[in-house]
Order: C-alpha cells, then sequence, then structure tokens
C-alpha cells in the first residue's frame, strides 16, 4: 500500500538525518571516524579519545532528544487535531507548554539545581491541564470541546501572566537570561540522562495514541456521530489528553518551550500520507522526529553560538506554512 | 516711644522675621553640576540623602560616601555583611529604579525623601529620556554617571565633586588609576600567542557564557585575556553555547561563578576534554559582597582585576594576593576583613 | 417482533424535560416517519432513542435490553446514525468516511481489514456511488454527501437506522433519490426512522407517522395520523390534504 512506502521512507529520512547530524558540530569529526566510533562502540571497548565524549557524551544525546522531542509533539499535535476537529489546533491548545514554563522559570527563579528547574517544568505541564480539564467539567453542561478550549484559553493566559510576573522579579543579571533563554527552547544542556528519564515517559505516552489511532481518527467526525459509531467519546478523549499531556510536558520539561512543530508537521504528514488518523499518526511521529534533529543540528552548528530552538522553528515553519497553504490548499483544506 | 523709633524698630523686627523665615525655606539648590550625559542639574550645596537608581550605582555610592545612602537596592545577605560597614548593614531596601520600566513606585522614592538620585550605567538616550522623566516627574534631580569601565576614575571624580567628597574622590580615583596601570605593566610584554584563552562559564550548567565584548567579560579582557565565546555582534551580551563548542575553542582557563559548577565540572565527561578541566585551570571567582567579574557592573569590578592578575599571571607579578585585596577592601569599602574572613572570601564563597 | 421500543419515555436535558409519555415501537422492514415543527425535540428523540443521551423516565429497549445497560459498541452494531449531510473539517475519501461504520467490529485496538474495505465497498455500490470511493468526500455534492452517510450506515450492518431530516438542503433529484433509498432499505428488512419537515414525503414513503406535538405524541399509519386537523394543529397554520387522483397526497395552505 501506499502508506507502507511513505512510513518506510520517512524511517529512512529519519535514520539518515541522524546519522548526518552526528557528524556535524563545531568541533570536527570526519565522517570516516564517526562511523568507525559508531562502529567500536557497537562491538569493542569504548576508547575514550575526545571523539568518543564529543560523540557519545554530547551530540547522541541531544539527536536522541531531539527525534522524541519532535515526535511528542507532532503526535500531541496530530492527535489534539482530531480531538478538537480542528487542523490548526497545536499541543498547547490546554496550556501545557505555557503551564510547563511557569514551572521551570519558577524553579529558575527559586535557583534549583537543574533536575529540579525540569521537574518543576514537567509537573507545571500536568497541573495545568488538570486544572483546565476541571474547570471544564465543572463548566459544561454537554459535552462539548469547546468549553475545553475555552478553559484552556483562560489558563494559559494567566500562566502567561504569572511568567511575565516572574520575569520582573528575576535578577536581571543573573536568572533573567536563563529564563529567556529556556522559554526561546534550547537541547544545548542535554545530557545522556536526560535522555535516559525522558525517552521512557514519551513512549509510555505515545502507546496507547498509536494503539488507540482508528479510534482517535473517528473522533474527528464529532461527538454524536462517533458514539453512534460505536466509541466512548468521554473515554477516549481522557485517554488522549492524558497521553498527549504525558509526551508534550515530558519533553518540554528538557527543551524549554519550542513551538510550530505540534502545528506544522501534522500538516506535512497530511500531505504525504491524506487525512485518516492511523495513517498519520506514524507518518507524524517519523517525520517530525527526522524534521526536529534537523533544526537541532542547524541551532548548534550554524554559528559559534547556540540559535534558540523556538526561533528556528518559528523561522522556518511560517514560510513553509505558507507555502504548504499556497501549494496544496486542495489537499490540506476543505 | 515716639511714632518715628517704633517705626524703626517694626522694620528692625520685620526684617529680622524676614531674614529668619527666608533662611529657613529658602531652597538650598544652590549650584548647578553637569552629568555624564552632559545634562545641567541643579543639586543642593550640601547633599546628606542619596538615592542610587540600581546596584552599579549602589556600590559607587557606597564606596564614595556610605553616610550619605538612604537605603540599599537590595538587603545584603548574612554572608556578605562581614565586607561592608556595620553603619550600612541596617539601612532599608528601597528596589531599583533603572531599566526598561520603573519597576520602584515613585510615590515609594518620594516618600524616602532623597536629594538627588544617581544612576551609574550606559549613556544612551534611552536613559536621558528616562532621567529627564524622573526629574520632572519628582522634582528631584538625577543624575546620570558614566559607567565606562574605562571610566571609572572620572566618574569617581565626577561623583566626588557632586557628593561633597573631593578627597575621597581623589583617593579612589588614583587608587584605581594605579590598579590599571598595574594591569597594563603586567600584561606589556605578553605576546598574543601567550595571552591566557579563557571561557566564562555562568550558570550551574556552565553553558551560558560572555561573548566578546559584552559587559560581563569586560574586564577578563581587560587584563589580557582572548574570550573564545565570539557571539554573532561587535558587542556581544549573554549567550547561550553547547558543551562540544567548548571544546572546539579548547580555552586554556576557566572563569566560573557558580561554585556548583566548580565543584562537578571534573567528574564531567563532557568537560574533560576541555584543556582547561585537564589542567585543573578552574577557578572560582570571589563574590563578597561585591562579584568580582560581572554583577554589579561596577568598581566592584577593580578587585576582580587584582583577582585576575594574580590568578592568571603569577609568575608576572609581585606581591601577595591576600594582601592586594585586603588593601583594596580597606580603601574602598573601607571595612579589615580577618584572616578567616579573607580565606572564605577568596575561595569563592557566596558564588 | 420489536427491534426498538420505547415505553413512557421522558425526554429532555438535565432537569428539563421536553416532551413525555411517549411510546413508540420499530419494526423491522418498516419506515417510520417523524414530524414535528422547529425545536420540538425531534433530535433530543433520535438521540434519547440512540442511547446517545439518556432519557429522563421510561426505557428504551433493544431486542428486550434496556439501552442504558448496553456498551456503545453493542448499541452501534444495531443502530446506525445518518445525521445531516455537512462539510467535514478533514478531507478524507468517501471510502474512508465510509469504512469507519465498521468501527463497532474492529476491536478497541483494530483497524479495517480487507473484510471490512469490501463491506464500505458494497455499501457504496448498493447506492449507486461506487465511483464515488476515491473522491474527496469534501468535494462532493450534498445529495452524495448524504448518501456516502447512508451507505455508511450500511456498512454498519445495523438493523435499525435513524437519520435525521436527510433531504433537508437537497436538490429534488437527490430528494428523490434518497426516499427511493429509503424504501429500498426497507424492502430488505431494516427498520428506519427518519425526521422530515415534508409531510408529503411521509405520504410517500412511511409505513408508521410519529407527530410530536406540543402536548402531544401520536403514532399511526399516515392516513390516519396526518389529517389536515392534525397537521394545522401542529404547524399552526391552517392547511389541508388533498389526494389526487393518481393517489398523492398534497399538503398545503387551506384554501381561504
Amino acid at each position: 500500500m501506499r502508506t507502507a512506502t511513505v512510513l518506510l521512507a520517512l524511517a529512512a529520512l529519519l535514520i539518515a538525518a541522524a546519522l548526518l547530524a552526528a557528524g556535524i558540530g563545531p568541533y570536527r569529526i570526519p565522517p570516516f571516524a564517526v562511523l568507525d566510533a559508531l562502529w567500536q562502540r557497537l562491538i569493542g571497548g569504548p576508547v575514550q579519545t575526545t571523539i568518543d565524549t564529543v560523540l557519545f557524551n554530547i551530540r547522541l544525546p541531544r539527536i536522541v532528544a531531539a527525534g522524541f522531542v519532535g515526535a511528542a509533539l507532532a503526535a500531541a499535535g496530530a492527535a489534539y487535531q482530531s480531538l478538537f476537529r480542528n487542523p490548526l489546533v497545536s499541543p498547547d491548545i490546554l496550556g501545557v507548554s505555557t503551564g510547563a514554563g511557569l514551572g521551570a522559570v519558577v524553579g529558575i527563579l527559586l535557583g534549583f539545581p537543574v533536575a529540579m528547574i525540569q521537574l518543576l517544568g514537567f509537573a507545571g505541564g500536568l497541573a495545568t491541564v488538570i486544572i483546565v480539564v476541571t474547570l471544564a467539567r465543572a463548566l459544561r453542561s454537554s459535552g462539548d470541546v469547546l468549553v475545553l478550549v475555552l478553559a484552556g484559553i483562560v489558563v494559559g493566559a494567566l500562566a502567561g501572566a504569572a511568567i511575565s510576573l516572574v520575569k520582573v522579579l528575576a535578577d536581571p543579571y543573573d536568572q533573567l537570561p536563563a529564563i529567556t533563554f529556556w522559554l526561546l527552547g534550547s537541547l544545548s544542556g542535554v545530557k545522556a540522562h536526560d535522555v535516559a528519564a525522558t525517552v521512557p515517559v514519551v513512549l509510555i505516552g505515545l502507546a496507547p495514541l498509536i494503539l488507540l489511532r482508528w479510534r482517535i481518527g473517528v473522533l474527528s467526525l464529532g461527538d454524536d456521530e462517533a458514539r453512534a459509531l460505536g466509541v466512548e467519546v468521554g473515554r477516549l478523549r481522557a485517554v488522549v489528553i492524558a497521553a498527549a499531556t504525558l509526551v508534550t510536558a515530558s519533553v518540554v520539561a528538557i527543551s524549554g518551550v519550542i513551538g510550530w512543530v505540534g502545528l506544522m508537521v501534522p500538516h506535512m504528514a497530511r500531505l504525504l500520507v491524506g487525512p485518516r488518523f492511523d495513517r498519520l499518526l506514524p507518518a507524524a511521529i517519523l517525520l517530525g522526529a527526522a524534521f526536529m534533529i534537523g533544526v537541532d543540528t542547524l541551532a548548534r552548528s550554524a554559528a559559534r553560538i547556540e540559535i534558540p530552538l523556538g526561533v528556528l522553528t518559528a523561522v522556518i515553519g511560517g514560510p513553509v506554512f505558507v507555502w504548504l497553504l499556497a501549494y496544496n490548499r486542495r489537499k490540506l483544506l476543505p | 516711644m515716639t511714632t518715628a523709633s517704633r517705626r524703626r524698630v517694626l522694620a528692625a523686627l520685620l526684617g529680622f522675621v524676614a531674614a529668619v523665615t527666608l533662611s529657613q525655606t529658602a531652597p538650598a539648590v544652590a549650584r548647578t553640576v553637569t552629568d555624564s550625559a552632559r545634562r545641567n542639574v541643579a543639586v543642593p550645596d550640601a547633599i546628606t540623602r542619596v538615592f542610587a537608581a540600581g546596584p552599579p550605582a549602589s556600590t559607587m555610592l557606597y564606596a564614595l560616601a556610605p553616610q550619605d545612602m538612604i537605603g540599599w537596592v537590595r538587603a545584603p545577605r548574612e554572608a556578605e555583611k562581614p565586607y561592608l560597614l556595620p553603619a550600612t548593614h541596617a539601612l532599608p531596601e528601597l528596589g531599583r529604579l533603572t531599566g526598561r520600566g520603573d519597576t520602584l513606585n515613585l510615590e515609594r522614592l518620594l516618600a524616602v525623601k532623597p536629594e538627588i538620585i544617581i544612576d551609574y550605567g550606559t549613556i544612551n538616550d534611552t536613559y536621558r529620556s528616562l532621567a529627564d522623566r524622573v526629574q520632572s516627574q519628582t522634582g528631584v534631580p538625577y543624575l546620570l554617571i558614566d559607567g565606562h569601565f574605562e571610566n571609572t576614575p572620572t566618574s569617581l571624580r565626577l561623583l566626588a565633586d557632586v557628593l561633597g567628597v573631593r578627597e575621597r574622590g581623589e583617593m579612589l580615583a588614583k587608587a584605581a588609576e594605579t590598579i590599571l596601570a598595574r594591569v597594563d605593566k603586567t600584561i606589556a610584554d605578553i605576546p598574543a600567542a601567550k595571552r591566557p584563552r579563557i571561557y566564562l562559564a555562568r550558570g550551574t550548567e556552565g553553558l551560558e557564557s560572555g561573548s566578546k565584548g559584552s559587559i560581563n567579560t569586560e574586564i577578563i579582557e581587560r587584563v589580557g585575556g582572548i574570550n573564545v565565546v565570539e557571539g554573532l555582534r561587535e558587542k556581544g551580551g549573554i549567550v547561550r553555547v553547547s558543551p562540544e563548542q567548548v571544546i572546539a575553542w579548547a580555552p586554556d582557563t576557566i572563569i566560573t561563578l557558580d561554585r556548583s559548577f566548580k565543584d562537578s565540572v571534573a567528574q564531567k565527561p563532557e568537560w574533560k576534554a576541555v584543556p582547561a578541566v585537564a589542567n585543573g585551570r578552574v577557578f572560582l571567582a570571589p563574590s563578597l559582597p561585591y562579584g568580582f567579574i560581572d554583577a554589579p557592573p561596577s568598581l566592584n569590578r577593580f578587585a576582580g582585576l587584582i583577582w585576575l592578575l594574580h590568578t592568571l599571571y603569577p609568575d608576572r607579578i609581585d606581591g601577595n594576593l591576600r594582601d592586594d585585596i585586603r588593601a583594596f577592601y580597606k580603601t574602598f569599602y573601607q571595612v579589615e576583613p580577618n584572616e578567616r574572613e579573607l580565606t572564605t572570601l577568596l575561595s569563592g564563597a557566596g558564588g | 417482533m420489536m427491534l426498538l421500543d420505547a415505553r413512557d419515555l421522558t425526554i429532555g436535558y438535565g432537569r428539563t424535560a421536553i416532551a413525555s409519555g411517549i411510546d413508540l415501537a420499530i419494526e423491522p422492514g418498516t419506515v417510520t416517519c417523524l414530524l414535528g415543527p422547529n425545536g420540538i425535540g425531534k433530535t433530543t428523540l433520535f438521540k434519547t432513542l440512540m442511547g446517545l443521551i439518556p432519557s429522563l423516565a421510561g426505557t428504551v429497549r433493544l431486542d428486550g435490553e434496556a439501552l442504558a445497560q448496553l456498551s456503545r459498541e453493542r448499541i452501534a452494531r444495531h443502530i446506525a446514525y445518518v445525521p445531516q449531510a455537512h462539510p467535514a473539517e478533514f478531507t478524507y475519501t468517501v471510502l474512508d468516511l465510509v469504512v469507519m461504520g465498521r468501527t463497532a467490529y474492529l476491536g478497541t485496538f483494530g483497524a479495517p481489514k480487507q473484510a471490512d474495505y469490501a463491506a464500505a465497498s458494497d455499501a457504496l455500490e448498493q447506492l449507486g456511488i461506487g465511483a464515488l470511493a476515491e473522491r474527496d468526500s469534501t468535494r462532493i455534492s450534498g445529495g452524495q454527501r448524504q448518501l456516502a452517510l447512508i451507505a455508511r450506515a450500511l456498512a454498519q450492518q445495523a438493523r435499525i437506522v435513524v437519520m435525521d431530516e436527510p433531504t433537508a438542503s437537497l436538490d429534488l433529484a437527490n430528494r428523490i433519490l434518497v426516499l427511493d433509498t429509503v424504501k429500498g432499505l426497507a424492502a430488505r428488512g431494516l427498520a428506519v426512522v427518519l425526521s422530515t419537515h415534508e409531510p408529503e414525503h411521509a405520504f410517500l414513503v412511511a409505513d408508521k407517522v410519529a407527530i410530536l406535538g406540543r402536548d402531544r405524541f401520536v403514532t399511526g399509519p399516515a392516513t390516519d395520523v396526518l389529517t389536515p386537523a392534525q397537521l394545522s394543529s401542529l404547524y399552526g397554520v391552517a392547511l389541508e390534504v388533498e389526494t389526487t387522483p393518481s393517489g398523492r397526497h398534497v399538503v398545503g395552505p387551506a384554501a381561504s
């Protein structure tokens, strides 16, 4: 089937991107040396040269992290677009990124170590969505998703205001730069143990989305129709929100706030495999991972200093989105 | 009494009353000074209550005329108190006035009755207009003093003149000039190839730095160090870097402001590949009561110059670091830390 | 033999009752038409009959079992819902739209297989729109979309098909097509329940008519229920029913 071919091609793209990224960086390592080091790691004992350090302690954790960040954000974006029946929805619609941002900048303000800041970010993201869902549940009369969206806007705005307050209170010499960089997104400090902590959580969150992908697609028809077709809408919605929140909060905790990926990659994937969610999800995951690896490679090698990821995704995402709309209107918009 | 003599007494009485009244209510504004931004500001003759608009100004004020301080921008922490004049410990915390957007309520400013406000830092149109606005809104004279590192002696003299502490100002200015001369002499004959390549590590991860030309690394570059961080602009700012980039730059010296970074860096594999870490040349900058390297960007950094000279060029400099620092603290901060306090300070505590 | 049986039903939302005392029995191979003015609660009644919203009082039984006790999936295998055709947000192909009707047979984690696609294609063929299978469902006509939704109900292999105003906003040709399809479904043994604003359509296809009025719920054959008196009081305007020589019924304003 055509879809299988596309997915295989995307998987190949992902692997190629990862290998290419492993060979790019400010510390010169010739391509042969990269492959050799990888091979050595696989078969023999590790050799503690600088090449090894750069590859396995700095570049590879970062590449893996970037892949999972892209995959998580794309999956969450695609799932929410189905859930809210709107192709213009991003993973932050219920405020998870803003809430994670608030948790993390409070951690920076209070001078906590990095691990704590990440934990606070994760907790902030989860807590925000819990508040939004609780608020929506208290307000709604019918099971309409509109109330969820409105609650998400309100709580997200409050979290954003709180972030601004933290910026005002922060020490402009010591803390404000750190806060600014965090809110723009970066993987520069990612270490192997960050990856080890994040990957399992992302996999746990992606599992239900992948397993239930057919039914999540049916959700896009609307609550009544989906129910009439045999889907327990309320329960499925809860699972999707929980899974999307889990994956998004866990990657934002290590990478900071990165926008556009969750909105744009599902669109690009839709162009390749069509709008059916059971085909869209795997395509979005693979494409998101490859995309983010590419962007992060650019972020760390285009200039001597790090370019924030959020800036790059917006700068790349905007024009790409416009191009998509212009040339593919028929396939994208009804 | 006759009418004429009564009139004379009355006139004398009136004249006396007038003289007394006028002398009480006449504004003490008796002179005009020119600040670093070429603004002519009318200030009182004798000044006893000065508001410092931000930490850099506060440091200058403390050094020149601690007796005129109304309060601190931020109250001193316990660890900082041994290195500050006891008389200033209990001064109230007032908050900061400078920067984009006033965070200090102007009414609160007036409530502490300042006679003048001093601001020490960049001179540009933004800050000029801020100064004019606050001045016209509150009626309190607002002086902008150039915070350029090289102009510190000039600024010291200017501010001393305004505050009426010329003698002390001259002394401090000369001390600052002496330090600068000492720096120039020490590094004069070091060829460019032998200059130390330095990376300033900020934050617990050490991945934040100041790029070339930034105010954060100014004094590192002033003592002849080569800042390995090349930013995107001529005059840089704070940037983020990746550990791989630091390995590529291969600095031979790392200066850090964070104790946990210094303690843990030798164990981190991605940092071990950096020559500075491999050779044990990671130095934690002291910061009591004020940072030696970059915060606040004020004359506290002259202590940093001394410290850097001893740290980077121990063979080329004579004298003893402890003695030099003790002398600096006595001259500028008017305190004499004892041996234990000096050790604590130089070990980088408080960072 | 009754497929779907509603007894003494009170329908509404939350604490607000819209109508009560409703008795309705749906039998296989019949077409039941529901009429009533706008806003009277036809959609609410349908949703209650399908178990999408709970009844305020009384029960709906499917093959003797109370709806409230059955899982969504189970209900979906017996009752299919054909909503009014509306443009969707996503550009699914017609085949994809129809194969979604197979959801109730796929299990929680399943995806459609060969057999499911075959059932979907089959349904499309039965309705004469097999050629539309790979077309973008957002770019076909309203009538075609309505037929696609009916095809989905067919693919669902449910014995009861509930249709919400299936001829609304369709042109004449498409209306005839849909009504013919409805008769064909009943002929094959399905039970069709549809709501309509056109009493004439009821005369054409209905085996049983139900009218939902402000204070009444009446069921029976069309000729018995759709009298000028009932219709006039139902819609609040004087109406009369004429029978043409060929046996058709025409409903129009009463001659003044």
